[in-house]
Order: C-alpha cells, then sequence, then structure tokens
C-alpha cells in the first residue's frame, strides 16, 4: 500500500476533522498521535526514480563550500585579534557550507552518486574547518598526547614506552605506528602525515557508514540522511576528526560494521571470506581504542543476542553462527590484548564512569551534590546553545516520529502499514536485527543528553554520542523519508526537513567546544589556551636546557613541554605529594618542600597567567584535581622566588622556569 | 560489467617495489610522497582483500574495505617491525612490499577469487563545471595558505625573554645570559650581574630586535662553595627592572 505525501498530510487533516466532529475525542487524539508517531511507512519506495547525478550542481557547491571555507578562515582570524566580527563570519561561513549541502542530499530526487559525492565533500570541509582553528599544529589535549607518543615512537623506534602524561595511550599505539609509518615512508612531518590520515580516516568513516546504513535500511537516500544526522553529533566535528585514536577507532569500528553487515546473507565460504576480514578489522581495533573495542563488542554482542531470539528466521543457521563467531572475536580480542598487555583499564576508566553515574543519579534523585559540581559548566555563547536546544529538538522530533517507522522496517515484510509490524516484533519476528539494534541505540539519545547536564558525567555523554548517533541518524533519516518527506514531496516538505536537518548538523558544530572559533587566550581552557608564548617557552627549554630535562608544570604547559619542549613531564612529584599543592599553597610547607628535595625533578614552570582568571574548564593542573571557582594567587606562583636552592633561571615576564635541582643538594 | 583480469595484482607489487626503491634510494618528498601514500592507503588492503576473497558489489565498497585492510596492515607491520626491532622507513617500505606480495601471490594462485566491481561511469563535465571545481580548489587551498600565513603572523603576547644558565658539566666556570625578544620594534636594554649579591659585570645598551636572540658567556670564578648569581635586565629609558633572573655556579 502507497500512499503520496499529499495523502498523508490529508489523512492528518482528517483526524483533525474527525476530533472535532465525532463523539469519541479520545480515540480521535489517539488516531492522530498513531498517525504522526506510528509505524506507518507511507513512503512506500523510498528511492527516487534512476537518474545520473547532476555534475552541474556540483561544481555549483564545490565553489560555494570554498567560499564558505574561506569565510570560516576570515573568521579565525578575526577571533585571534578578538575582533566582533568573527562570529558572524565563522557562522556565515558554516551556514553556507552547511545548508545548501544539506539541501541537495536531502533532496528526495538527489543520484545516488551525488548524494555521496556530497556528503564526502561537506564531511573533509568540516575536517578542513576543525583544522584550519591551528593550520600549523595540533591544537587540542588529547592531539598533543598521541602527537607526543607519535614523536617518541619516530625517535626511539620502539613501541610501548612510557608516558606520563597518558599512562593508558602507549598500549594502544595504533594510531601512531600508522602516523609514523607515513612519516617514515614519505618524509613528511608528523603533524602533515598525520594530518593526511586523518582526512582519510575522515572520507572512509562516511564511505563506511554509508555502506553500511544502506546495505540495512536497503535505501541510499535513507542512509545518506543518515550520514548527515550523524554529523550532527556534537563529537563529529572536534573530537572524532582530532589526532587521538577514538578517531582510527571509530572508523575501524564501523567498517567491521558495514562488512558484517553486507555479508549478511551470504552463506558457505563467502560468509567465511567477510568473516577473515572482519577479525582482522576487529584485531586492529583491540590495539587501537578501548572504548571503541567495547562498543564494537557490546555492538556484536547484542546482535548475536537478537539473532538467537528472532523466531521464523528464514536464514540458515549458518548466518547465526556467522554472527555468534564475530561476537565472540569482538568480545575476546579486546579482552585478550588487555591481559597481554596487562592494560589496568578499570582503574583508568572506572573513576569517570562511576562518579559520572553516581552525579547523573544524585540529580535524578535530589541527593546533595559534590563541592565541585556547584561551579557551573564554561559558559557558551547564547546563539551557540540555542542553536544546540534546537538540533536537539529536531531530533527529538525526528526520534518520535521515527521511532516505531523504524521498528516497522525491521519487521517481516508482511505488515509494514500498520501497528501489526510492532506485534510481530513483539512476538520476535523481524527481518533484520541490526535495524532493531540501531532503532533501539537511538534510546542512549537522552541517555547522554543527562550526563551532558552534569559537569563530572559530560565527558560520559560526550563519548556516548559518538556511538549513539549510529542509532539516532538512521532512525531520524527513516522518520524524514518515510513521514516528514515521503516520496515525491512537494511545498514544505521538501524544505522543511532539510533545514531541519542543515540545523541538527550545525547543532553539531555548535556544542563540539566551548567556541569552536579561535580566540584570544583563556585560562586554562585546553586548546583556547596554546599560543605562541607558551610555545616559544618550551622550544626555548629543548634548545637551552636540551631534552628530557624532567619538569612539572600546568596542564596546558605541561604539553606544550612535552610536545614542542621534549622534555620529561611528570604529573606526580612522588607518592603523597600531588604538584598542584606544590604550586597553589601560598607558601611551600614542610611536607611540599621535602617532597620536591626528595623527588628527581629538574625543573618548575610557572605560568603566571594562571592568577588573571579563574580557570575556565575549573582546573589548572589534572582533571582529577580539586575544581577552582578562584584564580589562584600571583604571590603563591612567585613563593619560589625565596627559597633556598631555587633559582630563577628563565622569565619572559608571564611565563618563569624555575631550577629545583639545587634543592637536592639540600638532602 | 565486472573487472575479471588479475593485472592489478603484479601492478600491486611492482608498485610496492617502487616504493622501497624510492625509500632506499631518495630522499625526494614528492617522489616518495607520491608512491607512498596510496601504498600505506590503499594498494597493500586493495591485494589483502583479492588474498581474502572478500566479493565486493561496488567500487565504494571495494574502496572503503580497501582502505581499512590497509590500515589494519600497517598496524599489524607496526608490531612486527617492532619485535624485530626494524621500525625505520627502509623497513616500513619492506613490510608493505612483504605483504603485498604475498597477498597478490595467494589471490594469483587461486582460481575462484571474485572478480573486481567495475569502476562506475563517470559523469560528464563541462567546461564552465572544471572551470567552477577547479575555482573552488584554488579559493579553498588559498584560504588555507592564508590561515597559515595568519597564524604563524599573529601573535597575542608581545614579550622579551630573559635567562641565565649555569655553565653545562665539564665547562664549570661560565655563565649564560640571554635575551630574547619577541616585541613588535627593537629595544635597548641594560644587564647587570651579581655574584653573591656582589656587582660582578654590567652590558650597558644591548639592543635586541624583534625575533633576534642576543647571548654572553660570562667567566666566574669556580668556587669549592656554591655561589648564587643573578641577572638584571633594565630598560634604560625608564631604568625599570624588567626581568630578574639567577642561577647557582657550580663548584669546582
Amino acid at each position: 500500500m502507497v500512499a503520496s505525501s499529499d495523502e498523508d498530510m490529508t489523512l492528518m487533516m482528517q483526524t483533525h476533522s474527525t476530533a472535532r466532529t465525532r463523539i469519541n475525542p479520545l480515540q480521535a487524539g489517539m488516531r492522530f498521535v498513531s498517525t504522526i508517531i506510528g509505524p506507518d511507512l507511507r513512503g512506500g519506495s523510498v528511492e527516487a526514480p534512476s537518474q545520473r547525478a547532476k555534475s552541474g550542481s556540483m561544481a555549483i557547491l564545490c565553489l560555494t563550500v570554498a567560499v564558505a571555507l574561506l569565510l570560516v578562515v576570515a573568521g579565525h582570524a578575526a577571533g585571534r585579534r578578538g575582533y566582533d566580527v568573527a562570529p558572524p563570519l565563522f557562522w556565515s561561513g558554516m551556514v553556507l557550507l552547511v545548508v545548501p549541502t544539506s539541501f541537495r542530499i536531502a533532496w528526495p530526487t538527489t543520484a545516488r552518486g551525488e548524494r555521496l559525492f556530497l556528503l564526502f565533500l561537506l564531511a573533509e570541509a568540516l575536517f578542513y574547518c576543525k583544522k584550519v582553528y591551528s593550520p600549523t599544529s595540533f591544537s587540542g589535549y588529547d592531539e598533543f598526547l598521541h602527537w607526543i607518543a607519535a614523536e617518541d615512537l619516530i625517535t626511539a623506534r620502539r613501541l610501548f614506552l612510557p608516558n606520563a602524561l597518558f599512562p593508558i595511550g602507549p598500549t594502544y599505539p595504533a594510531l601512531e605506528i600508522l602516523t609514523t609509518a607515513i612519516a617514515d615512508l614519505t618524509g613528511l612531518p608528523l603533524l602533515v602525515a598525520g594530518t593526511l590520515l586523518l582526512a582519510v580516516l575522515k572520507g572512509t568513516f562516511i564511505g563506511a557508514l554509508f555502506l553500511f546504513l544502506e546495505s540495512i535500511s536497503g535505501s541510499s537516500r535513507i542512509a545518506a540522511i543518515a550520514c548527515l544526522v550523524y554529523m550532527g553529533c556534537s563529537t563529529f566535528f572536534l573530537f572524532d576528526s582530532s589526532f587521538s585514536y577514538q578517531s582510527l577507532g571509530i572508523v575501524l569500528c564501523v567498517l567491521a560494521f558495514a562488512v558484517e553487515a553486507a555479508s549478511k546473507d551470504l552463506v558457505g565460504r563467502p560468509r567465511l571470506k567477510s568473516l577473515g576480514l572482519i577479525a582482522v578489522l576487529l584485531a586492529s581495533l583491540a590495539v587501537t581504542h578501548h572504548i571503541s573495542a567495547a562498543f564494537a563488542a557490546i555492538y556484536f554482542g547484542a546482535l548475536a543476542c537478537l539473532e538467537a531470539l528472532r523466531r521464523r528466521d528464514p536464514m540458515r543457521i549458518e548466518a547465526k553462527i556467522g554472527v555468534g563467531l564475530t561476537a565472540i572475536l569482538a568480545i575476546a580480542l579486546p579482552f585478550l590484548w588487555m591481559q597481554a598487555r596487562g592494560i589496568p583499564l578499570a582503574g583508568y576508566l572506572g573513576p569517570v564512569i562511576e562518579a559520572g553515574f553516581n552525579t547523573l543519579l544524585g540529580k535524578i534523585l535530589g541527593a546533595a551534590t559534590p563541592t565541585s559540581q556547584h561551579l557551573e559548566a564554561p559558559t557558551k555563547a547564547l546563539y551557540l546553545q540555542l542553536t544546540t536546544l534546537l538540533a536537539l529538538l529536531l531530533l527529538a522530533l525526528g526520534l518520535a516520529t521515527g521511532f516505531f517507522r523504524s521498528l516497522a522496517m525491521a519487521a517481516q515484510s508482511g505488515a509494514r502499514s500498520s501497528w501489526g509490524a510492532i506485534h510481530d516484533i513483539s512476538k520476535c519476528r523481524w527481518r533484520d536485527s541490526r535495524l532493531m539494534l540501531l532503532t533501539f541505540l537511538a534510546f542512549g539519545l537522552p541517555i547522554s543528553v543527562a550526563f551532558r547536564l552534569t559537569v563530572i558525567g559530560w565527558e560520559i555523554g560526550n563519548r556516548m554520542g559518538t556511538f549513539v548517533f549510529l542509532g539516532v541518524g538512521l532512525v531520524v533519516a527513516v522518520s524524514v523519508v518515510h513521514f516528514w518527506q515521503g516520496p515525491a514531496p512537494r511545498g514544505w516538505r521538501r524544505i522543511a526537513p532539510a533545514a531541519g536537518l542543515a540545523v541538527i548538523v550545525l547543532g553539531g558544530v555548535a556544542s563540539s567546544a566551548i567556541n569552536p572559533i579561535d580566540g584570544r587566550y583563556r585560562v586554562a581552557a585546553d586548546q583556547e589556551s596554546i599560543e605562541p608564548m607558551g610555545i616559544e617557552t618550551a622550544r626555548w627549554a629543548k634548545e637551552w636546557l636540551g631534552a628530557g630535562n624532567r619538569f612539572i608544570s600546568d596542564r596546558i604547559n605541561s604539553i606544550l613541554l612535552a610536545s614542542y619542549g621534549r622534555q620529561d613531564v611528570r604529573v606526580k612529584i612522588k607518592d603523597g605529594v600531588d604538584p598542584a599543592s606544590i604550586f597553589e599553597a601560598e607558601t611551600l610547607g614542610p611536607g611540599e618542600f621535602w617532597g620536591l628535595a626528595g623527588s628527581d625533578i629538574d625543573f618548575l614552570l610557572v605560568d603566571l597567567r594562571l592568577s588573571t582568571a579563574p580557570p575556565v574548564l575549573g582546573f589548572y593542573f589534572q582533571p582529577w584535581q580539586r575544581r577552582q571557582g578562584t584564580p589562584i594567587s600571583g604571590s603563591a606562583l612567585l613563593k619560589f622566588n625565596d627559597v633556598k636552592g631555587v633559582t630563577r633561571i628563565y622569565d619572559n615576564g608571564s611565563i618563569v622556569i624555575y631550577d629545583v635541582r639545587g634543592l637536592h643538594e639540600n638532602l | 560489467m565486472r573487472i575479471c583480469n588479475k593485472n592489478d595484482l603484479p601492478a600491486a607489487c611492482l608498485w610496492a617495489g617502487a616504493v622501497v626503491a624510492v625509500v632506499a634510494t631518495t630522499d625526494n618528498l614528492l617522489l616518495r610522497t607520491v608512491l607512498s601514500v596510496p601504498m600505506v592507503f590503499l594498494v597493500s588492503g586493495h591485494t589483502v582483500l583479492r588474498a581474502f576473497g572478500v566479493r565486493t558489489t561496488s567500487a565504494l565498497q571495494h574502496l572503503v574495505y580497501a582502505v581499512g585492510a590497509s590500515l589494519s596492515a600497517g598496524i599489524a607491520g607496526g608490531f612486527v617491525l617492532n619485535a624485530a626491532d626494524f621500525l625505520t622507513p627502509l623497513g616500513w617500505s619492506l613490510w608493505f612490499w612483504a605483504v603485498t606480495a604475498a597477498a597478490a601471490l595467494v589471490a594469483a594462485v587461486h582460481r575462484d577469487r571474485p572478480d573486481l566491481p567495475a569502476w562506475p561511469a563517470l559523469a560528464r563535465v563541462r567546461f564552465w563545471q572544471g572551470t567552477m571545481v577547479m575555482l573552488a580548489l584554488l579559493v579553498a587551498t588559498g584560504a588555507y595558505a592564508l590561515a597559515v600565513r595568519d597564524e604563524a603572523a599573529h601573535r597575542e603576547f608581545k614579550y622579551t625573554e630573559f635567562w641565565l644558565l649555569p655553565s653545562p658539566p665539564g665547562n664549570t666556570g661560565r655563565i649564560t645570559v640571554g635575551i630574547r625578544s619577541a616585541e613588535t620594534q627593537a629595544q635597548r636594554f641594560d644587564v647587570e650581574v651579581t655574584l653573591d649579591g656582589q656587582p660582578f659585570a654590567v652590558l650597558r645598551s644591548v639592543a635586541v630586535a624583534p625575533g633576534d636572540t642576543w647571548t654572553r658567556e660570562i667567566p666566574v670564578p669556580a668556587l669549592a662553595t656554591r655561589q648564587k648569581a643573578e641577572a638584571r635586565l633594565y630598560r634604560p629609558e625608564d631604568n625599570r627592572l624588567y626581568r630578574s633572573v639567577s642561577t647557582l655556579v657550580p663548584r669546582n
């Protein structure tokens, strides 16, 4: 049964009319709600008649995107100088980039090839926008950690070198392996090799995601719109485009999903061959990133469970065994790697997850919040908050109107246009377990949003988004295609859904960082705190003190010293002595003094700018330290001037380096 | 129409061999990049896919799978070369050659390997469309170049670095005082050095231009006891103490 979009609209109007005239308004209301959120797949065949890609519109969009990129670059340049015109320039560029491409991708009659081209264009253009924030260096905190690891690898030519700033990093060295392979073979600097790798990963991710969603939904239109919705994830623009192991992990993860989904109807040797490729990808994933590997394990484990639950299976038992074997591999390989390397993953992730859950539960149950929670989250501009909120509302609308429709798509083909499909599913009769799983995965969105509302749980909510949006993308795309647009939409049905999708993508950019535009220096704000003076100081240390001296400093200068300065930066002076207390205390107490004297630390780097404002992220040193709402005092930072055995060897007016080697002789 | 010959396999082996030759013989960045980047991202994975015999149904699918398999081959190479203590450029080129050659051999000897998917027909591009795409590339590249230039040129903070360092081990009896300017214009400074609180040396009207570094090694007596050297930087125009640094003179 195929109904046009106009018929769909007529039905809704009739429902209104019915509600006015009939005796039972409750029943009419129920029908109306059912029409909106129900499982009717009124789009019927969602693929537009086959047509060739329009090279003219692609060429025009290429030029539009290029002009948009120029505006984004101008926005960053204005932001560096603190000009008020920066946000209008940057966001006009973003709107020019996202809106026309989104409209064309979401257009019902656009050809598959053209959709694909535009998806690649948009993904790479967004990566470009991320890169021009800091075109000559890495910018994010995590990027520096991996850059340091890559520098260590290419210098020592050995894996698993210890990294005090990132203890778990050396046990997941895949990103550094690939980057140094490119750098070694080509002779390119690590920054360029890393950027090249990330650009290829971005394209591969979009290609793999498209193939994955196309093979389970059977529609290139749904797959393309789902990819577009995925770009609205808060991690897509920045976090998963950064030089960090999750950027590689999520690509391998989705590649494994795509290969598995494409092989779902295969049996015998072809299935085994695909399983071989999946095994290789999962093995690579196991040594790449813990959370992505865990998600792959959860996905394949859940898929195997759903396959086991599925009744009236027209598929051969062989296919079920294939899914089961994949699940075993996905679970066993990361576990084996952790055992082989002795990775203390529970100790690394456990406290973060526990604190996040406790905070969220406390918030729900109205329990007293910890002191650190009294500090507010970093403030964002109102327009950024409103864009994020609007995008979230549109996603919620898409989920509400797409959830049952996605389930209906997963149902056995006999009952596609009524609640009978849902009834079938409740009886464990569905066509494709992957579709079921992704539909239920979309439920993760409200949970991730809830986490993001807490200061401590924000990290969990943000990371969840990367995986949850696989489901969100699909459900919203089904909603757009089967409810909002239909097969041959006209009038507002063409414009409004595409505009909504553009807002969702812009919302992803808006929620990706406190401020996605490069700006003036801010205290303890990760990438907003990295500027040439700190970099030059770190380079001075390398040039005049040599590499490998033991330093302690605040969070930002630590990564600058370790990367540009190639220093041996420590986060611990010795057991029981916290570096933060060394810097924050007004006077150097006996505990700190003897701790420092008894340590092997050579130098302290003190950034006096820390005393000018409270830390933007709530901490000056490390996230696990007490959150601060007030600035550290200048006299506390300068107390080392008067300590016998400590000399002030470097001063640039804002940054001072103290030589504490003389203290060790006091012992 | 699927592609049913296996000419791609010897071509991949030749490509891998060319990478080994180029990495072993030249430092030419362009040549090494042009040959090595496809090797790392595509060629090795393509032959691995052929060896596995995974059937791909479209060019996109084949490309995406080949990139995934290449990434896996590269990651595996890291561990193998680390175990062999051969994580060097030559080691990497030999690894990719070995993977490509071995995979091509496996693919060649098995007769049941699936054919390659056909390439999609290219859309007809008119002159104006090609011009627009080229213009777009030019604008995007130019914008990136502007971003690089702007970031390199922009400095939020203007400052002068001042330091005093003890002599390195084995070269006692000297201290090094240095100034580096990151100001907007050239400046003159007076430098005053004291040793255990006693005036020891004075350097007048030291001129440092933006971006320049000025250093001076000052001989100091190396004694059996530790001495503290201090250096102060003054700006002559206002005779204000601008910077102050210190160091310990190593014992004799």
